[in-house]
């Protein structure tokens, strides 16, 4: 087959036709996402005034001061570690779920709409409540187990303890993603596993997670990406009096804090770079990762 | 063919739906006019039923409704600065002594100078010349003064009873403040005599400092105070009470508050601003058991100021309804509006003369303190960047509060933070 030349009507038409529909979504990506993204890029290079008027080009002086500010190494470090604890264990249960869940059992939907409640809750409600039972002298958990442990205020712990909501959150947007994924591994499989006698972790292990790769592959790096942006929760539940709080802020809580407190909209789309350069290189790994574990057909 | 005609159609009712959609509200704007209320934002929640009032009175008499929208402190700023960006600021809002500069020096409010000279219900001689001079900017008035408020020491006395304690009085110092919190608390954790988290500083250790003839900011807003030797001294009595365990832990009064801890009886004593009386009203354990005094004074200066403060009411510079918006700041600040203020205890009114009638708003409380407190005040430490500044100095002062390091090193380290900020102005 030749190259499609657009001298032909009904290429032509189609072509024309494609580009009508899909304009709406790319003029919104270009005025609301693109645009957006490369003046930030060039703000980070100057000096914003009062109420975004009077930007001062200063080239590479934040970059600058944003390799002097320890405040955003450390924000780094806790990104990640939010990151690396929330991601692979929302993934794994979430996977777990979905495998039984995709069994024929009584009230299969019942429970899939139970884990799946979490994502419909409003962020703030969620924290609300989790803020309660996080609280150390007065909240439930400590009051239930009666123990004396601060799960949001010991700066070594309130990282992990903001990562375990997050964790619960997400559990139920992946399990439906897997779900998806499960349907279309063939039954076959399945049945000449069960024939050949293999156990369900082998079944799992060999069969269940290759065929559902792309899917995995997909829920890993959106939910990493998501992930390293995490701030409502942390801003919800820490307030700036909390011991732990340089121990937890993520970058974004940064960018928040210089943008819009302390307005400083320069040095705040400097820390937004730095997210974004952090978030290319681990999706590019991720990418070329991709190609020894992931399975198309 | 058909399929073209129905796309072409589908793609024509969203753009006209679009179109409409912008539309609709400008004609209602233009057809309703005076009959849309004008928006009105505040950040106090506690305030807003009696400024519910103070505005209905005002349609009562002028037929214009104005709406409230509430917006926490922690977000209202934000939220300004976002819509005076983008050129939509609310028609009346309150202006504070940490932006007025800001938006003075941007002309985001608008001059009521000429207004205020117009008018019959307004004369600036009824004012504090402090708070007028917050919202002066070249000569100009941007907004006008809403209220005072001042800092005194709330107390428990059921907590106070139990040990044994005689009740504050005018001639507590801190000393007799360390003193009845030693005796108060108890070592189980389930008392404790005194709180002031990091963050209080205007309520809090800010008048310690005053007190001790030390300051925050210079007067002319250019170099900290906070390692003066007499702030650093006074800031000592707070490294006390925190090396002695006589306030809650410091992630115990992060988690929970101040006021908090203290309307749950937790703590005994805790200093706070006159604002939060509707607060304290109408919790119904504090009514039953706490009061109020006046700040302690310091032992050997006997100076007993207070921080004081008071927010504006601005309007915005773009509004489309200066005249209407003018009537009601004009109105909130009236004598009439103001005592109505202090009647209904939103906050002690900026107007010479009203306090009574806000001392007398909850006659079950001592608010007499409150007015006693204000023989010496100290208007809020600000400058155009107040809030840079200020954050980083709390942040030094966390980690004294964690017992990470001592209070001499803290103050030091504030200043020098406080220092470059206010370089950069």
């Amino acid at each position: 087959m030749g190259k499609r030349s657009l001298h032909n009507a009904t290429t032509r038409e189609s072509f024309m036709w494609g580009w009508i529909l899909i304009l709406p979504t790319v003029l919104g990506l270009l005025v609301l996402n693109i645009y957006p993204m490369l003046m930030t890029v060039y703000q980070s290079f100057c000096k914003t005034g009062d109420f975004g008027r009077g930007n001062v080009f200063i080239g590479i002086k934040n970059f600058q001061k944003l390799y002097l500010d320890s405040s955003v190494g450390q924000a780094v470090i806790n990104t990640l570690k939010y990151t690396l604890f929330q991601v692979p264990f929302s993934v794994v249960i979430a996977l777990v779920l979905a495998v039984m869940l995709n069994r024929n059992i009584r009230g299969r939907s019942t429970y899939r709409t139970i884990f799946f409640l979490p994502m419909v809750v409003a962020p703030a409600a969620i924290a609300m409540v989790w803020r309660w039972l996080y609280n150390s002298r007065f909240g439930l958990i400590n009051n239930l187990f009666n123990s004396d442990i601060n799960w949001i205020s010991n700066p070594k712990l309130a990282v992990y303890s903001i990562a375990v909501i997050g964790i619960w959150s997400d559990i139920g947007y992946n399990m439906i993603l897997f779900l998806a994924g499960l349907q279309e591994v063939p039954k076959d499989f399945y049945e000449a596993a069960d024939l050949d006698g293999a156990s369900g972790i082998q079944v799992f292990r060999h069969i269940t997670v290759p065929m559902i790769s792309p899917t995995l592959f997909f829920v890993i790096v959106t939910r990493m990406i998501a992930a390293m942006q995490v701030f409502d929760l942390i801003y919800m539940i820490m307030e700036k009096s909390n011991p732990a709080l340089a121990k937890t802020q993520s970058l974004v809580y940064l960018f928040y804090q210089s943008s819009f407190v302390e307005r400083d909209l320069g040095y705040g789309s400097t820390i937004v770079v730095l997210l974004l350069a952090i978030i290319l290189l681990l999706t590019v790994i991720q990418m070329i990762a991709q190609k020894k574990w992931v399975h198309y057909n | 063919m058909k399929k073209k005609v129905c796309i072409v159609g589908l793609l024509l009712v969203l753009m006209v739906s679009f179109a409409f959609a912008s539309g609709s509200s400008e004609t209602a704007d233009k057809t309703s006019g005076s009959s849309k209320p004008l928006s009105v934002m505040i950040w106090d929640s506690n305030q807003e039923p009696g400024i519910r009032a103070i505005i209905d009175d005002f349609t009562a008499k002028t037929g214009i409704s104005a709406e409230i929208q509430v917006v926490n402190w922690d977000n209202y700023w934000t939220l300004l600065s976002a819509g005076a960006q983008g050129g939509s600021l609310p028609d009346v809002f309150w202006m504070h002594s940490n932006e007025s500069q800001r938006y003075m020096s941007n002309k985001m409010l608008l001059d009521v100078t000429d207004r205020i000279k117009k008018s019959s219900a307004i004369d600036l001689k009824n004012y504090p010349a402090d708070i007028i001079g917050l919202y002066t900017d070249g000569g100009k008035n941007y907004a006008l003064p809403k209220d005072i408020d001042t800092i005194a020491l709330w107390y428990n006395k059921t907590l106070f009873d139990e040990a044994g304690v005689a009740y504050p009085d005018e001639t507590w110092t801190w000393d007799d403040v360390y003193t009845a919190a030693k005796k108060i608390t108890k070592p189980d954790g389930s008392v404790y005599g005194y709180v002031n988290v990091n963050t209080n500083n205007q309520a809090g250790w800010y008048n310690l400092i005053y007190d001790n003839n030390g300051y925050v900011i210079s007067e002319d807003k250019k170099t900290s105070g906070m390692d003066l030797p007499q702030t650093i001294e006074a800031m000592k009595f707070m490294e006390k009470l925190i090396n002695e365990d006589l306030m809650p832990p410091q992630h115990v009064m992060s988690e929970s508050g101040d006021d908090v801890l203290f309307q749950s009886g937790k703590v005994a004593m805790t200093t706070q601003g006159s604002w939060m009386l509707a607060a304290f009203r109408d919790n119904a354990y504090t009514m039953a058991n706490c009061d109020v005094a006046m700040l302690p004074k310091n032992a050997k200066t006997k100076r007993r100021s207070s921080i004081y403060n008071g927010l504006g009411w601005a309007i915005a510079a773009n509004t489309k309804r200066a005249d209407d918006s003018w009537k009601l700041v004009e109105y909130f600040c009236s004598k009439e509006g103001q005592l109505k203020q202090a009647q209904l205890g939103v906050t002690m009114s900026a107007y010479t003369d009203t306090s009574d009638a806000w001392k007398n708003s909850v006659p079950q409380f001592n608010l007499q303190a409150y007015l006693n407190m204000q023989d010496d005040m100290v208007i809020r430490p600000y400058s155009k960047n107040t809030v840079k500044w200020e954050n980083a100095v709390l942040e030094s002062m966390l980690k004294v509060w964690t017992k990470e390091i001592t209070m001499e090193a803290g103050c030091k380290e504030a200043a020098a933070l406080m220092n470059a900020i206010l370089a950069e102005e």
